[in-house]
């Protein structure tokens, strides 16, 4: 029998089975609206192995971005701290504090650059002593106003972690280079030469406006500082990632699967485009594109489902629209695959997150990624992860690593009739989606007339309607919640290093380091380069990167530089889109 | 007068923090319950959002915060009401807020704080109950 005959005959036997088997069945338990699913070659009938899966680490990169999974052995993982790094995202108050902060770690084992999380007021371009933003100083992150806090806080970093020894994470988007001016002004200062840096600023400006919220400038603008980074991190920062795009972000803000993968493909298009445009070779800097993560959910095989299918695109994006010819360009490269998502955890009964993260470092590693059981437990909590919970989050990724066997295989879904139909399913509707924005003329319009921002809100709104419906179930907040269940709480027996006092103290602190360095700067070297800035920002195709880098050196705020950027560029009209 | 008058509600959102989804999602949802619900978009100051609450003269201030300035905003925007007369201006707030905050914020004047995980009906029954009495 040839294959059509095959399916002709599965086809037969899966209607008789459907009538005499399953139909019955399923009346009895009262589901035959909806009995459960089934999957045969019928839903892959033109399934082709080379062409829509491949091999690990090839083109179309369906399994997997790599061609061995990336679980360190159990000698590297298995040492103390092994799995630790200051990689995880961190940053607290004060410059100085940050820096006790990776200092203490450091007596843990830690090793490797950090990954600064910023407070607002420098995410969005304001300094610490302006009266707009007091209470937030220190919150969320730290407080970067001027060369003098990177100094600081890399005190933590030096000898056989000086900055050109270890990779440096930055999320910050709308000023992302003039933070990176200022790394490059603090390794000159070290005599390192900015070649040698390793870094990776998260510079994925355009989800701002759909979600997060960090914007400044108004999109285009925006993107011609993206297009700014291109170019000058290209020609002069080798070892620089350009940006660590996010559809996390995208889908935590209330989007569907669909919306997620389109959206953040659609964004990942532009930049591409914006990096073409300026006359870079897409083979030049595409390699340095990173992913930071994609949103996941509690559903398990469409979240694996959606990595097999987000892969596969953007290597199509690049092979087939933009012509790459290398395999670094077409790869999504990317830490972390399937996980739950933070939105899938619960303030209510805060301990079954631990059983959540662990279904999502499942889906993780099914889906060509390491087994990360993320978030730790508490995230819903507060500000501020306790020990005792990123502890039992590691030990959960270490159990699946090491005691499971999971890892051993790439991709064991592969040819699986449902979770194949599933990836075509989600990127079709994907791909129908991405048509939509660029029928309106990409993503730079559809996020300036509001349209991403809108489809989200909708999407969230649709979703808290159908959990209050109880058409979606969450255990312990609309279902199981009767007073005989135990609301088992945690206990936080480690303190956190970052104590609730030194946070309060912060603001106080910050203002007056920032006071000392205007008083001791060369004031009038400052003022005249900000008069540059701006004539230099009116010039469209001048790039702004070498002057930024003179501003950190005179230790110019960063606020100064953004106040002659609003000036020129305007700031974004915020529009809520409700 | 106007007896069938709907309760309005200002959902604002005070400071940087961007994180709008709770606020977007609560200013459909008390719209799908019959109020007249005005979204203030993000980064809005105390100022600002004290002024949209007395110019559209709301029954309910509803402030979102997920960036830990709550301590800060929360009690600003009472305090501001307050000099202006509109003390019987309900104020409620959500996000996340650490439990011991929420005794502090109830201090000084937040009447409920309402976390992830809470169902738009009982924040609109919350309201209904609590709202000064509408003539």
């Amino acid at each position: 029998m040839d294959n059509k005959d095959k399916l002709a005959e599965i086809k037969e036997k899966k209607k008789e089975w459907e009538e005499k088997v399953l139909l019955p069945a399923a009346k009895r338990f009262g589901i035959e609206k909806k009995p459960t699913e089934f999957h045969t070659p019928l839903d892959i009938a033109d399934f082709d192995f080379v062409r829509d899966v491949g091999f690990p680490g090839q083109y179309p990169f369906t399994t997997a971005t790599y061609p061995v999974s990336l679980v360190p052995s159990i000698e590297r993982g298995a040492k103390p701290g092994g799995l630790r790094r200051a990689g995880t995202y961190s940053g607290y108050g004060t410059p100085e504090d940050t820096r006790d902060y990776y200092k203490q770690m450091a007596k843990l084992s830690w090793t490797g650059g950090p990954n600064l999380a910023l407070d607002l007021p420098t995410q969005c371009g304001y300094d610490s002593d302006n009266e707009m933003v007091e209470g937030e100083i220190g919150k969320v992150g730290v407080a970067i106003d001027t060369l003098r806090d990177f100094e600081v806080i890399f005190e933590a970093f030096t000898g056989d972690q000086d900055v050109d020894r270890i990779a440096t994470n930055i999320t910050i988007n709308a000023a992302a280079n003039i933070l990176v001016a200022m790394y490059i002004a603090l390794a000159e200062k070290r005599g390192i030469p900015m070649a040698k840096l390793r870094c990776t600023p998260q510079n994925d400006i355009l989800k701002e406006f759909v979600s997060r919220g960090t914007y400044i400038f108004p999109p285009r603008p925006s993107m011609r500082m993206f297009r700014d980074s291109v170019v000058f991190f290209t020609e002069n920062l080798p070892g620089i990632n350009i940006t660590s795009i996010g559809g996390y972000h995208i889908r935590e803000g209330g989007s569907t699967r669909e919306q997620e993968l389109a959206f953040s493909m659609a964004i990942g298009i532009a930049y591409l485009q914006e990096g073409v445009n300026a006359g870079v070779d897409i083979d030049a800097f595409t390699p340095k594109f990173t992913f930071n993560a994609f949103g996941g959910s509690m559903q398990f095989f469409k979240e694996i489902a959606f990595q097999r299918a987000a892969r596969r695109m953007w290597a199509k994006i690049l092979k087939e629209r933009f012509g790459a010819k290398k395999k670094d360009s077409m790869r999504i490269r990317c830490p972390i695959t399937a996980h739950v998502g933070c939105s899938s955890t619960t303030k209510q009964r805060a301990l079954n997150n631990l059983s959540r993260s662990v279904v999502g470092a499942i889906a993780g590693v099914l889906s060509g990624g390491p087994p990360y059981a993320f978030p730790p437990y508490d995230e819903p909590l507060g500000l501020g992860w306790s020990l005792e919970a990123r502890q039992l989050a590691e030990d959960a990724t270490r159990i699946i690593m090491y005691e499971t066997g999971m890892c051993d295989v790439i991709d064991p879904l592969a040819g699986s009739y449902y979770v194949e139909s599933l990836t075509n399913e989600i990127e079709d509707a994907a791909w129908k989606e991405i048509e939509k924005v660029e029928s309106m003329g990409g993503a730079v319009t559809a996020i300036e007339n509001g349209y991403m921002q809108r489809e989200v809100a909708k999407s969230a709104a649709e979703r808290q309607a159908r959990i209050e419906r109880r058409e979606e179930l969450v255990v312990g907040v609309n279902c199981f919640t009767e007073e005989y269940e135990l609301d088992v709480t945690t206990s936080k027996i480690i303190e956190h290093p970052y104590s609730e006092e030194k946070r309060y103290d912060a603001e106080k602190q910050q203002k007056a380091n920032l006071a000392e360095v205007k008083r001791t700067r060369n004031n009038r070297e400052v003022t005249r380069l900000l008069g540059e800035l701006e004539s230099a920002a009116k010039k469209e195709d001048k790039n702004l990167m070498p002057l930024f880098i003179d501003l950190a050196r005179e230790y110019a705020t960063l606020q100064e530089q953004c106040d002659v950027l609003r000036g020129v560029f305007g700031e974004w009209q915020l529009d809520t889109f409700v | 007068m106007e007896k069938e008058r709907k309760i309005k509600v200002l959902i604002a959102k005070p400071g940087l923090d961007g994180h709008d989804r709770g606020a977007k999602v609560l200013s459909f949802g008390l719209r799908d319950q019959g109020m007249e619900v005005i979204y203030t978009g993000r980064r809005q100051s105390v100022q600002q959002i004290v002024n949209s609450a007395l110019q559209e003269d709301v029954d309910v201030v509803g402030l979102s915060i997920l960036s830990g300035a709550h301590l800060t905003f929360f009690p600003k925007v009472v305090d501001l009401l307050r000099e202006n007369g509109a003390e019987d201006m309900l104020v409620i707030g959500g996000g996340i807020i650490p439990e011991n905050h929420i005794p502090i914020l109830k201090e000084k004047g937040v009447t409920e704080i309402f976390g992830p995980g809470t169902m738009i009906k009982d924040i609109g029954d919350f309201i209904r109950k609590n709202v000064r009495k509408i003539a």
